[in-house]
């Protein structure tokens, strides 16, 4: 059975069909990229999967449960976490809270527990820290922790939004441009934290311009334009793909 | 952690520290009309803790808290005069009357967003001053209650003056700072202020965002029943008109004036207004001679105006922010910033 199979989506705004009868699946441990020129789809693609609307038509399925049109929160229950092409940052709390924030659904002191802590709140609030540090820790901002999440410099926060999405231990993560904004450096850390994701068995989807990263580290490419599917295959098929080539260099090519 | 514990120290260190004010200023006023003073300070303080917990940390506005001041109030007087309840038990009742009606009428109301749940809040506080008007049988109509309130007493400690409810009333205070902070620093408490943060993404975390708002906006009304049913027993007489649409604004400046995302702002931003709005009743008419109630409203505008264009964070924000940088002077004598 496929982690997450996708068939026939459509998503219109008005008149514009923004993602249009697009269909692929996902098995589980594999790293993925979704690329395409801009205004492809990729973005409305993710809001799509985690919730944020319903599609006009199609159906997504996640470990075999259709997730079509469940809320947004339902969704992330369900272990499918994400990061954000415009950063979603919790300005006002600490890098270390904005982690915190990430254990909700793997933790369960409700109203009257969080009003009166008592020694199960409390040592379950002792958990999550001590998780959320772990998190940190894989990248790369345990000295950061007790630091206002604002404050850090934007490829920080990039991290930061991972650290986050992963303490809500996901068996899919869906990475939203986490390349872009990043210096090489910073890039080389990210493939390295990608990889190490991986090999706890996160099964990862990417939306990516930085082709160079893109070709290095993913299994399979699925190819968007104009909201419609244009190919799909292994870095290489996609790479000598005449259709792909047309779409990203226009007609004449080189 | 350890800069965690260090912090949870001084968390602890300021509750210390306030009690012992708490209970060293009623030695030290013995004039009655300011210890009155403070007994109300101390229940808006209530009121306000719970409004900034909705206002500050899961920001969501409400402009009608004043009502749910008044459904405590009104619950704790009906039972108690009419009915013959005992004053705790109705005051229970209020609390849990005034939360479920919120929860209730939260799930329509928490599906608006910004200004339309403010102008929702609003109408939800006028239709209950209406109901505390027009409703003569049970409430007594505009003229308030007839039959006299019953004193809050625990034994035979009955709380009849100002110097005994000013004990009750700050240790209840006190309490309702104390779990306002347990809240805050709480998984429920961190869920809230993701949301303040980006409700997007709190929601691609798993927080059920609508069901924590409501949540929230439940328990700041059962801190304003509390508040209410405080006024009630102090006062032992009351009217629709202190649970008006003026309390509700009153409620959010002084929110606002304390600084929203702090548990201690609702102290200072309470006892600031209510001093100014007491010293206005004195110096206005001498200023003004033929002016009414309505220049309260004026001076709430400017005030509300001042404080969000020079301090948006609130005075306790700012004051934070004051000692710091006056200590890291005192720490770095020679370097000038």
């Amino acid at each position: 059975m496929k982690l997450l199979e996708v068939t026939e989506l459509t998503k219109s705004f008005g008149g514009v069909h923004a993602v249009s009868n697009i269909s692929f699946s996902v098995s589980a441990g594999e790293i993925v990229a979704v690329i395409g020129p801009n205004g492809a789809g990729k973005t409305t693609l993710f809001n799509l999967m985690t919730g944020v609307y319903p599609p006009t038509h199609g159906h997504i399925y996640f470990k075999g449960t259709d997730i079509t049109s469940l809320p947004t929160h339902k969704v992330a229950a369900l272990g499918i976490a994400r990061t954000f092409q415009n950063l979603q940052i919790f300005n006002n709390m600490t890098v270390l809270e904005n982690v915190m924030v990430g254990r909700h659904i793997r933790s369960r002191t409700g109203l009257l527990g969080a009003v009166f802590p008592l020694w199960p709140v409390q040592s379950e609030e002792s958990k999550i820290v001590e998780s959320s540090l772990e998190k940190l820790a894989l990248t790369g901002l345990a000295d950061k922790a007790m630091e206002p999440a604002g404050s850090l410099p934007y490829g920080q926060q990039k991290m930061l939004e991972i650290a986050r999405a992963i303490a809500l231990e996901p068996e899919l993560l869906l990475l939203d441009e986490p390349a872009a904004g990043l210096n090489s450096s910073e890039t080389r850390e990210l493939v390295d934290i990608i990889y190490t994701l991986r090999d706890q068995g996160i099964t990862i989807i990417l939306v990516e311009h930085d082709m160079e990263t893109v070709m290095e580290i993913t299994d399979r490419l699925v190819v968007l334009n104009f909201g419609n599917k244009l190919a799909e295959g292994t870095p290489y098929e996609i790479q000598n793909n005449q259709e792909v080539i047309t779409a990203y260099l226009g007609e004449e090519g080189f | 952690m350890k800069d965690l514990l260090r912090q949870k120290r001084l968390r602890h260190a300021l509750i210390l520290l306030f009690t012992l004010i708490i209970f060293a200023v009623p030695f030290l006023v013995t004039n009655n009309y300011y210890l009155s003073v403070l007994v109300i300070i101390g229940i808006h303080t209530i009121v306000v803790v719970g409004l900034c917990l909705l206002m500050g940390y899961a920001g969501q506005i409400s402009l009608g808290h004043a009502a749910f001041y008044g459904l405590g109030a009104y619950t704790s007087g009906i039972l108690t005069s009419t009915y013959n309840v005992s004053p705790w038990l109705a005051m229970l009742a209020g609390a849990v009357g005034t939360g479920i009606i919120a929860y209730l009428i939260g799930i329509p109301i928490f599906r608006l967003k910004e200004h339309y749940l403010a102008l929702a809040t609003l109408g939800l506080g006028l239709i209950i001053h209406v109901v505390l008007m027009e409703e003569v049988e049970l409430t007594g109509g505009p003229s308030g209650l007839s039959k006299g309130i019953p004193y809050l007493s625990i034994g035979s400690l009955v709380f009849n003056n100002d110097f005994k409810y000013y004990f009750l009333v700050w240790i209840l205070a006190l309490l309702a700072v104390i779990l306002a902070n347990n809240v805050v620093h709480s998984r429920i408490g961190r869920a809230l202020r993701s949301i303040h943060g980006s409700e997007f993404a709190a929601q691609s975390l798993g927080v059920d965002t609508g069901r924590h708002k409501l949540q929230v906006f439940a328990l700041s009304a059962i801190y304003a029943s509390v508040a209410g049913s405080l006024y009630a027993h102090y006062i032992t007489f009351i009217s629709p008109s202190p649970f008006g649409l003026m309390t509700s604004v009153q409620f959010v400046v002084m929110a606002v004036v304390g600084g929203l995302a702090s548990i201690w702002g609702p102290i200072l931003g309470v006892s600031v207004i209510t001093v100014m709005a007491e010293g206005l009743k004195e110096f206005m008419p001498l200023l003004i001679p033929q002016a009414g109630g309505e220049y309260e409203i004026v001076v709430y505008g400017i005030i509300l105006v001042v404080i969000m264009i020079f301090m948006p964070d609130g005075l306790t924000a700012t004051l934070v922010k004051a000692y710091e940088s006056w200590r890291y002077r005192k720490e770095r004598p020679n370097e000038t910033s």
